[in-house]
């Protein structure tokens, strides 16, 4: 690497993707600059999302399995919730990482400047600090890692702290008696489930006829049962027609297919319908980068936009907007710019959801091999057969493969249970590496886990699963 | 009742195949529905609808080839919805434009909106000031030598005026500039190579200073950054008097698209393409593309069709060795060649790089050259009779304001010739192992510039008459000579003329002008004694000399077909009546 490792780069935004970015970057030798209004590197990922809501929903499942643990024989008087506590144990969690991550700039040189960046050109950046001042830089390349914000919807747009986003909702500022969560993606219902187990009454409105829109049913099916009884309502083909602030709460007229209306008045609303890309950049316009029609930024294989100097990696180039596809993302990229012969082409990006029961898949899904018509063999494992799963009293989850018939591969995997987001690494590691069902179940797992349920899978596709029996028909 | 076409798909997507169809006749549709796959080079991509209503009638049905633009369904009763709406497919499809009537003002509006959004948003530090960059100059083109540098510090341009002359591979090109203000600073020096998007010079006090100039741009479909889609969606419910929030709040996911995508699309993540996951490790992916190897061409033979290292590595050692057996057959070419001596042990020499068209030419003609198994056929034309048609056309065409002279009548003749003897007006396509017939004429027309060979090329010459053909070349020849003549100008021949007349000589054997079989070289026409009528009598004669690819043409065809140009000739009463 001669000249390439001299290079003088500018990643703008500080998140997952832009901080494996810079880091990568003055790894190999470059010098950096990475641009973020926080004081720290983290993006929406360490401050307003990934991080601060698992450590939430850690203590949600703690209190739910206190809860549960009356069928244990041991019983919990109710918990007593000091808010400011938890809020600052969250926030501690949220300054401990970022700080890290300040540190690891610093070891690393990466120059970080704390403030907003506007394009002047295909190579300069024009960075308002923000302590106010303003500096005009010139790079050799600029990778843009802006990420992504909450989709607003207008009619849900009210002037009053009871109608939150996700980072309204992640401030936790009381335990509202009733919250109203439009949407039912995975941030909805993590949070959602936050709430509920603080002890609000949580009610959410779904406009498919689904949650979480997209995974297999079959995985979201476990879930739905448990949150069914820990949520007050879970309005599928529903919208939310209007909202009204009324003073001592939200009147929100719920609108379902089938022309039923209700009125109904919550404390508080979460709107969490999804999120748009952050490409309104100012001055994005005086470069040859092109955004498409979902506001996302065009980008080929390299990370590379339309203009040669700019890449772009993360939320703000599309689907799935995840910390760890911007993160690789970012890595890529870099190695792009480096002159490395490299491109962004997994053959599984890992989805979970931190609920509780976490569902988790990767690879190919059965809704996709549908729709695409294609032929596999799915090789399911009920976690009722798991000795581990009766041992945490969780029978309810669930672990499949796709296979592919003609070779064996393992072409997806999908799981839902406890620890569902642990184990869905290995499936990825399955499918990146091409392993065939056999490889899955001729390698030992220990016992007693919950990964056994992975080998038992693969078993099954075999007609031969230890725990399950199940003879072969013909 | 409104028709939905094939919006723009990307970058050089410009067809597919329509691979399923979602909608039938009497269907609602609504726009940003899926209603179609099209599986195009790059991917197969879901097609959302721009428009809304009930499907009237499907004027493509599945398997066929769909071009952007062709029309898929029509539908009736309601309004057109334009761009804004969220697509489907990451997949780059940028805003088709509504292209029915009421939207057309809009557009402007879009531009409108677009330069005062980028004026409002220019950083401040430089009010009112503006630069000039290397716009985009054509294909494949990225950079140029500037040859001469036509504006100084403090002179006033203005949008269109020429700036400067740069010698690119193909062509020496004028710059016009797409600014209007006073020079304050030139960033470049004449002798400098200039890439595209380079700035050239900033202005001051530039009011009206716009954006650099994108050749070939629509207003609206060309928006980019941040506001394109946005203000073509703005425009667009405008144009049908509606607030944003009535037609459709920008915001609020689509019925039809989940808030949450889910990420096993993984054929639809940007940037990456819709193949099947190929059954390699990462590190052997990685491997393959280190290697320059398309992993989906190496044959796995592992568990499962598994690819491993090894098979990587064999397949590009295989690629390698075919590789050096095609080159170590004379195909070599280009500048590979024996070691050069020591010229100077010999003398004073002088050492001048063989810069823009001079190295184009060079490398063309060897590669020509050792394609082509050439053989030259030669023959006389007797132009006697023609030299007084030529006297008879020559006023028109000065009256049209070109010379008629016998390049310009040999245009005529074998745009004819190559009518009647089609295999001359081809193409070999070895790879294909086809022939590719042209059904137009372009021909070109070998100039002699003082920058070197340069070949610019007359279209449709078989619909030209002479008067216009005369004209015509004069003014390619002036363009050449002036260093005018643009790439354009000097693509898609079909055959090449080249005359060597106006220097002398009685004969040459021209290089055919790959990918083209064949050239006709013209030589100095002289009197001769002829023996005609029982005696010899002085004649005008022409010697013609026809270089043609043996791969593809047969001698005997080559010589029916010189023949048939001399005869052509030697009877101009044919042209003449031909105009
Ligand atoms: C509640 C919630 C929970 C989530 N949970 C998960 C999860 O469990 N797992 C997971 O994988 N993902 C999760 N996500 C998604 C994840 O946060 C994003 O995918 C990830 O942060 C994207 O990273 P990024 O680098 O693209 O951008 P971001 O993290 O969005 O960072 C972009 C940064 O750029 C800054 N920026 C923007 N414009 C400029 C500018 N002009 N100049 C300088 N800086 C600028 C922003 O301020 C921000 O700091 C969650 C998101 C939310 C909201």
């Amino acid at each position: 690497m001669s000249e390439t490792s001299n290079l003088n780069l500018a990643v703008v935004g500080g998140g997952p993707g832009g901080y494996a970015a810079a880091f990568l970057a003055a790894d190999l030798g470059m010098s950096v600059t990475l641009i973020d209004p926080e004081l720290n590197p983290g993006g929406v990922c360490l401050y307003r999302g990934c991080i601060p809501s698992k450590a939430l929903l850690h203590v949600a499942k703690l209190l739910e399995e206190a809860h549960q643990a009356k069928d244990w024989g041991i019983e919990f008087s109710a918990p007593k919730i000091d808010l400011k506590r938890l809020r600052s144990f969250k926030e501690n969690v949220v300054k401990k990482l970022t700080g890290g991550l300040g540190v690891l700039s610093k070891q690393r040189k990466v120059r970080y400047v704390q403030g907003r960046a506007a394009f002047e050109n295909s190579n300069t950046l024009s960075v308002t600090k923000t302590d106010g001042a303003q500096e005009s830089l010139t790079f050799d390349r600029i990778i843009i890692a802006t990420g992504s914000r909450p989709a607003v919807v207008s009619t849900l747009k009210l002037d009053t702290p009871r109608m939150m986003d996700s980072t309204g909702a992640l401030n936790l500022e009381d335990v509202p008696g009733t919250l109203l969560v439009v949407g039912g993606g995975y941030i909805g219902l993590e949070l959602g489930s936050v709430y509920a187990a603080l002890g609000t009454r949580v009610t959410v409105v779904e406009m498919l006829p689904g949650l979480l829109p997209g995974a297999d049913r079959d995985l979201v099916l476990p879930l739905h049962k448990r949150l069914e009884k820990m949520f007050e309502a879970i309005l599928l083909n529903t919208t939310v027609a209007s909202v009204k602030d009324e003073g001592n709460g939200i009147r929100a007229t719920l609108k379902a297919q089938d022309g039923n209306s209700q009125e109904k008045v919550f404390d508080r609303v979460l709107v969490s319908v999804g999120r748009k890309p952050n490409s309104e950049i100012p001055g994005l316009d005086k470069t040859r980068v092109q955004v498409g029609q979902r506001g996302f930024i065009q980008v080929n294989k390299q990370l590379q936009t339309d203009d040669p100097s700019i890449y772009a990696i993360g939320d703000v180039v599309g689907e799935p907007m995840l910390a760890h596809k911007a993160s690789h993302e970012g890595r890529v990229a870099v190695e792009a710019i480096a002159g490395h012969k490299v491109a962004f082409e997994p053959n599984a990006i890992p989805a979970v959801v931190f609920t509780d029961p976490e569902v988790a898949w990767c690879g190919l899904t059965e809704t996709q091999a549908q729709k695409e018509n294609r032929e596999v063999k799915v090789a399911k494992f009920p976690w009722a057969a798991s000795g581990r799963a009766i041992t945490l009293d969780r029978p309810e989850g669930m672990t499949k493969l796709l296979i592919d018939p003609q070779t064996e591969r393992v072409l997806g995997v999908g799981i839902v249970g406890v620890g569902a987001g642990e184990m869905i690494a290995e499936g990825v590691l399955a499918i990146e590496m091409a392993a065939l069902a056999s490889d899955v179940a001729l390698s030992i797992h220990p016992h007693p886990t919950l990964s056994e349920t992975v080998m038992e899978s693969a078993e099954v596709f075999y007609g031969t699963s230890t725990h399950i029996y199940r003879p072969k028909r013909g | 009742m409104i028709e939905f076409k094939l919006p723009e798909l990307g970058e050089n997507i410009e067809q597919g195949d329509l691979v399923r169809l979602m909608v039938e006749p009497g269907a609602a549709v609504s726009a940003g529905q899926s209603v179609m796959e099209l599986e195009t080079d790059k991917a197969v991509v879901e097609v959302p609808s721009s428009v809304s209503g009930t499907v009237q009638e499907i004027c493509v049905k599945e398997g066929d080839k769909i071009k952007v633009g062709q029309v898929i369904f029509t539908v009736d009763g309601a309004e057109a919805k334009g761009s804004g709406v969220p697509s489907q497919a990451a997949a780059p499809a940028p805003a088709p434009a509504p292209r029915e009537k009421p939207a057309a003002p809009a557009s402007k509006e879009v531009a409108a909106a677009t330069s005062q959004a980028a004026a409002s948003s220019a950083p401040s530090s430089t009010p009112g000031a503006s630069e000039f960059k290397l716009p985009e100059l054509g294909e494949n083109i990225s950079q140029g030598d500037l040859v001469r540098l036509m504006i100084a510090p403090g002179a006033r341009v203005s949008e269109g005026q020429p700036i400067m002359e740069l010698e690119t591979d193909k062509a020496v090109v004028e710059v016009p500039s797409s600014v209007s203000g006073v020079v304050k600073e030139l960033k470049v020096k004449e002798g400098e190579k200039i890439k595209v998007g380079q700035v050239i010079f900033t202005l001051e006090g530039g009011a009206a200073a716009a954006q650099p100039a994108r050749p070939r741009s629509a207003p609206v479909e060309h928006v980019s950054g941040q506001h394109g889609a946005r203000l073509a969606f703005q425009a667009a419910i405008r144009a049908e008097g509606k607030t944003e929030e009535q037609a459709l709040p920008p915001d609020q996911p689509q019925q039809t698209v989940p808030s949450f995508s889910m990420p096993a699309q993984l054929g639809k993540v940007a940037g990456t393409e819709h193949r099947q996951p190929v059954p390699a490790a990462p590190h052997v992916r990685r491997l393959a593309r280190e290697v320059g190897v398309d992993i989906y061409d190496v044959k796995g033979t592992g568990p499962g069709g598994r690819i491993s290292e090894d098979a990587v590595k064999a397949h590009a050692k295989a690629l390698l060795s075919a590789a050096a057996t095609a080159a170590a057959t004379p195909r070599a070419g280009h500048f590979a060649q024996p070691q050069l001596p020591d010229f100077a042990k010999w003398g004073k020499i002088e050492r001048v790089s063989m810069r823009g068209v001079r190295r184009k030419t060079a490398e063309h003609l060897a590669e020509a050259w050792n394609t082509i198994p050439h053989v030259t056929q030669h023959d006389r034309a007797d132009i006697t009779e023609l030299e007084q048609l030529r006297a008879r056309f020559a006023p028109k065409a000065e009256e049209a304001g070109g010379k008629m002279t016998v390049t310009a009548i040999a245009l005529k003749v074998c745009a004819a010739a190559l009518k009647v003897f089609p295999q001359f007006n081809a193409s070999i396509d070895i790879e294909k192992e086809e022939i590719v017939y042209k059904q137009y004429i372009n021909i070109g027309v070998a100039a002699d510039t003082d920058r070197g060979l340069l070949v610019p090329v007359i279209r449709d010459v078989e619909k030209k008459n002479i008067v216009e053909l005369a004209v015509e070349l004069s003014q390619l020849s002036k363009k050449a000579r002036e260093k005018k003549l643009s790439p354009a100008d000097m693509e898609g021949g079909t055959f090449t003329i080249t005359n060597l007349g106006g220097i002398g000589g009685v004969g040459f054997t021209p290089i055919v002008n790959f990918p083209e079989v064949a050239i006709l070289g013209l030589s100095r026409s002289r009197m001769e004694p002829e023996w005609l009528n029982g005696k010899f009598e002085p004649r005008l004669i022409l010697p013609l000399s026809l270089s043609y690819d043996h791969r593809l043409i047969d001698g005997a065809d080559a010589a029916r077909f010189l023949r048939w140009i001399s005869e052509a000739f030697e009877q101009p009463f044919l042209l003449s009546v031909q105009g």
